[in-house]
């Protein structure tokens, strides 16, 4: 069997988190990760660079928090060029419905409250136009107790119904802010096994999803525009190949 | 009394783990917390069923057994525990195994724990 590639790409370091990027990446990659994406905020410090450091691949995003819709698409038409992935901070209806309608977002994250789960199934259609993942942040199963978990469990039931129905990607993230918040790839998916997600989805969302987004970011050599790409090129083989058959 | 014969006896699963710890941690305050954190997400009910249980623990490694059917619960239980006494840990499973031997054979021998604060300047 081939072995999955697991990513988080909803890593804080410092200034928002307590360790560093260096820090958070050997312990990740002790883990099994194939990478993280370091998303502070984008009005605590400018976005950092993407890097390959020994076997596991930094990504470069960034984490948007706003408090009204209306500046949502300025900063992220201006995030968008620089970062490999762009998280938008939910929360409020008018913020969530932006976020899934505008196809330049990555993901949409803490988008439930406490009173209710956040995700309906308008937001659940567009976000699968659109091709916007929703997060699950199990750090909320991991660090919260009690009614707060309670509630967090039951929202991500309601929001697993609805994406697979309206078939939304996800993502399944740990919102890690040091070392000590990290989980394995395979404790998140035990976590995840707890709101009824099966095995193959909990892979899905720690992987495949995460490797679309970070390739839909970085175009390939062949990529041309949307939806065109170069398959193959005509070699000065294949040329003199014809030449010699129109002799014969 | 007397052994139970084979067939008849609990099915367990043995998870060897490593702990990510901000220093030592003792073993009776890990199963303290344990214990608690198992109560609290599965219920009495719930951790009556997973019958998890710190078989060995030294040196922030260690072995848990817990029953066949509810390895996965028990993953998730391992996972929430976030502190040990005030001190942050993360626990970490290396694997799981049918037997006692094989999980520390397997997965224990020779591992050296983890510090993210030392790794990370070795690499500089």
């Amino acid at each position: 069997m081939v072995k999955p590639k697991f990513y988080d790409l909803n890593v804080y370091s410092v200034p928002e988190g307590k360790n560093t990027v260096e820090e958070l990446a050997a312990l990740a990659k002790h883990f099994g990760y194939r990478g993280i994406a370091i998303t502070n905020p984008s009005n605590s410090c400018p976005p950092g660079k993407p890097t390959v450091a020994d076997g596991i691949d930094i990504f470069s995003g960034v984490e948007l928090k706003v408090e009204n819709a209306s500046k949502l698409h300025g900063l992220i038409g201006k995030y968008r060029k620089i970062v490999d992935v762009i998280i938008v901070y939910g929360g409020s209806e008018s913020v969530n419905r932006a976020a899934v309608e505008n196809s330049n977002v990555d993901v949409l994250s803490n988008f439930g409250s406490l009173k209710d789960s956040g995700l309906n199934h308008v937001l659940a259609k567009s976000a699968h136009e659109n091709d916007v993942a929703v997060s699950f942040d199990l750090g909320e199963i991991i660090s919260q107790h009690g009614g707060r978990r309670i509630r967090a469990l039951s929202n991500f039931k309601k929001d697993l119904k609805l994406v697979r129905k309206y078939d939304v990607p996800f993502l399944l993230t740990g919102n890690v802010r040091s070392c000590y918040d990290l989980r394995a790839p395979y404790e998140l998916m035990a976590l995840a096994e707890l709101f009824g997600m099966t095995r193959e989805e909990a892979m899905s969302g720690l992987s495949t999803t995460a490797e679309q987004i970070i390739s839909k970011n970085r175009p390939s050599a062949n990529y041309v525009s949307s939806g065109v790409e170069i398959v193959s090129v005509p070699s000065n083989d294949a040329g003199i190949f014809l030449e010699e058959g129109d002799g014969q | 009394m007397k052994v139970l014969p084979p067939t008849m006896r609990e099915n367990k699963r043995y998870l060897a783990f490593e702990l990510i710890a901000d220093g030592q941690v003792s073993r009776d305050d890990l199963i303290r917390e344990m214990f608690s954190s198992s109560g609290s997400l599965l219920g009495d009910l719930g951790s009556s069923e997973c019958n998890i249980w710190l078989f060995a623990f030294d040196d922030l490694k260690g072995v848990v057994s817990c029953d066949r059917e509810h390895v996965s619960k028990t993953r998730a239980v391992l996972a929430t525990i976030t502190s040990v006494k005030g001190k942050r840990v993360s626990f970490h499973i290396l694997g799981v195994s049918g037997t006692v031997l094989g999980a520390t054979k397997k997965y224990l021998e020779g591992v050296d724990i983890f510090n993210p604060e030392e790794q990370s300047r070795i690499n500089e």
